[in-house]
């Protein structure tokens, strides 16, 4: 065996030190070529395969963002054209002029971080009363939380407008996150209380005899040390709330409507103006992308966490 | 006076207990009493009790039966393709290592894509006339003609069409999860069945993927989940046509709800549907998931 090889083993080793917990993990530094074998002829092929889906993968994204810059006529010309003929930004501006487009991200924005703050000032101190002192009630709520996740959106959407409607808060961005944490606060409570897990207990212990009250320990001490989990938390409660379409079509009208329903709407009410609905579409997935892309290591660790809890 | 820790765990839970159960628990509730009554789609309109009427209606409805089992098998194209797939890729990607970690980041993208912009996406792919798959499979050589196949309009075809912008966005998400899980497969195992003389199917079938079960198990329950609660992409492509031919059951009861103005046999069906859910996945979890039985 090379050193070389050695080397990438011990990297490979430290690079997956941050993945969850499991029983067989000790022995992971052992031999990690078992997996990873192969000889030089294979190993191409495989880079080519490789290639090959990254390419299929991100193409329709790409050929999204081509067709943002082509003029609105290129756009359904045909036969197709991969790339612009004549690059403009027609499109963009015809589609941000639209009455109502702005305003639909500011409502898209507001929506997505009130919810994402409900979210966290309710799961947070709900995760930490389960990890922290596991009382019966608290393994029933976690079960509950799991369940909330199977109800279908369809099935709550119209009793909770009606609900809203009620209150006198139809039509808001306040009614929308609602509802849009009745989706993220499941999942928000099933990270937190991972991340909660992975807290030494000695840490609250030490700060409660130094005279900390239960409350002051959670806040001063155990909080800051997962302050990263809350930001993991909070990425996906925002993201959850900003690609949500289903609620925001039953609980919105013109005055609180969100950018997904601005672009669907574009079908019906413009006849089909393809240019425009690419350009808004781009606009509205670069920012979301760029973000994750920055953010990537604390999004990976919060989605497979968030797969194996709920 | 101290107050115990049970009650000081509860104190914590209850803000979040109260919220589920106001906006979530309450909601069912309206529903499953709505589902027996006749109601007037106008707001404040009249209420009829009609005990077990709407469900009678919703079994007698073709369009229901229907619904039923084009999401049973809209569910089961989205979770088999995207877990083919998506084990394939996470054992490239296991196989190529540390390399190719870039390629993992980049893998992530179409997870942060709204579903109504995929939707609308794979809808200008596929459209007739315009779109760009007919029109490549034409170019070379396979279709004679662009339009040959009608990939929306098609009432044959278009379940599985409108469930490849599904496909696309979350095979990264089983990749993603299978990834880790064969991070934990420890490599002197797959090392020992080499020298054995095991292939790389036999490998695959008797030792990666008996590993692998836990997280298959709750990768396919999470995803089959969300797949049979698709909405949005089927919306923005076809809108259940052409024929219902793609009318899964969310937008089913969405359209009674909306469409037709029945808000008694939409929430009977939102009902069904619920229980249906609910059943199937306490079956999964129960049997195959076990959450909680690892850790």
């Amino acid at each position: 065996m090379s050193n070389a090889s050695v080397a990438t083993k011990s990297r490979q080793a430290s690079s997956n030190a941050s993945t969850a917990e499991h029983p067989l993990r000790k022995r992971r530094g052992v031999n990690r070529e078992g997996l990873e074998a192969g000889r030089r002829s294979t190993r191409t092929i495989l880079w080519i395969l490789l290639a090959a889906a990254m390419v299929l993968y991100g193409f329709p994204f790409l050929y999204l963002l081509f067709t943002s810059f082509k003029t609105p006529i290129d756009t359904i010309a045909v036969p197709p054209t991969i790339l612009p003929r004549e690059w403009t930004l027609e499109n963009y501006t015809n589609a941000l002029g639209r009455s109502g487009v702005v305003a639909s991200f500011i409502n898209s924005i507001q929506t997505a971080v009130i919810s994402t703050l409900l979210s966290l000032v309710l799961a947070v101190p709900a995760a930490y009363g389960i990890t922290r002192y596991k009382t019966p009630s608290g393994q029933v709520f976690i079960m509950a939380a799991l369940v909330t996740r199977m109800v279908p959106p369809v099935a709550i959407g119209i009793p909770l407008a009606s609900m809203m409607a009620s209150v006198g808060l139809s039509d808001t961005p306040i009614a929308l996150s609602i509802a849009h944490t009745t989706i993220s606060l499941p999942l928000s409570i099933w990270l937190m209380c991972s991340f909660f897990e992975s807290v030494p207990r000695d840490l609250e212990e030490a700060a409660t005899v130094d005279g900390c009250s239960r409350l002051g320990a959670l806040w001063r001490v155990v909080i800051p040390v997962v302050s990263g989990g809350i930001a993991v938390t909070a990425i996906f409660a925002f993201l959850a709330s900003w690609n949500e379409f289903l609620f925001a079509l039953l609980m919105t009208a013109i005055r609180s409507q969100t950018t997904p329903v601005v672009i669907a709407n574009f079908q019906t009410q413009f006849g089909l103006d393809w240019g425009s609905m690419t350009a808004l579409a781009a606009v509205y997935s670069i920012p979301v992308i760029l973000l994750t892309l920055l953010l990537q290591r604390k999004i990976v660790a919060g989605m497979t966490l968030g797969a194996v809890k709920g | 006076m101290r107050i115990t820790d049970r009650r000081f765990a509860l104190y914590l839970m209850t803000p979040a207990a109260l919220f589920l159960a106001v906006f979530v628990a309450y909601p069912l509730f309206r529903l499953v009493a709505d589902s027996f009554y006749k109601i007037s789609p106008i707001a404040g309109g009249a209420r009829e009790f009609v005990g077990f009427q709407n469900y009678a209606a919703a079994f007698a409805s073709e369009a229901f039966m229907g619904a039923g089992w084009r999401t049973l098998a809209y569910t089961l194209v989205v979770v088999t393709l995207e877990f083919a797939l998506g084990l394939g890729m996470a054992l490239l990607f296991t196989t190529l290592g540390r390399k190719s970690q870039i390629w993992r980041t980049v893998f992530l993208y179409p997870l942060m894509i709204a579903p109504i912009v995929a939707g609308l996406l794979w809808k200008f792919l596929m459209i007739d006339n315009f779109g760009l798959i007919g029109t490549i499979l034409h170019q070379a050589g396979i279709l004679s003609n662009p339009n040959q196949i009608g990939w929306l309009s098609d009432p044959n075809i278009v379940l599985f069409s409108v469930a490849v912008p599904d496909i696309w966005l979350t095979t990264s998400f089983m990749c993603l999860v299978l990834f880790a899980g064969l991070q934990n497969i420890p490599g002197d195992l797959i090392e020992a069945a080499r020298l054995d003389g095991a292939r790389s199917p036999a490998l695959l079938f008797q030792i990666i993927l008996p590993l692998l079960r836990p997280v298959i198990a709750v990768a396919l329950v999470v995803r089959g989940i969300d797949a049979a609660r698709a909405f949005d992409t089927i919306l923005i492509q076809t809108n259940g046509g052409p024929q219902s031919a793609s009318e899964t059951m969310s937008l089913l009861i969405y359209r009674t709800m909306i469409r037709f103005g029945d808000p008694g046999l939409a929430s009977a069906m939102g009902t069904l549907y619920l229980l249906a859910m609910l059943a199937v996945a306490f079956v999964a979890v129960s049997t195959i998931w076990r959450p909680g039985k690892d850790n």
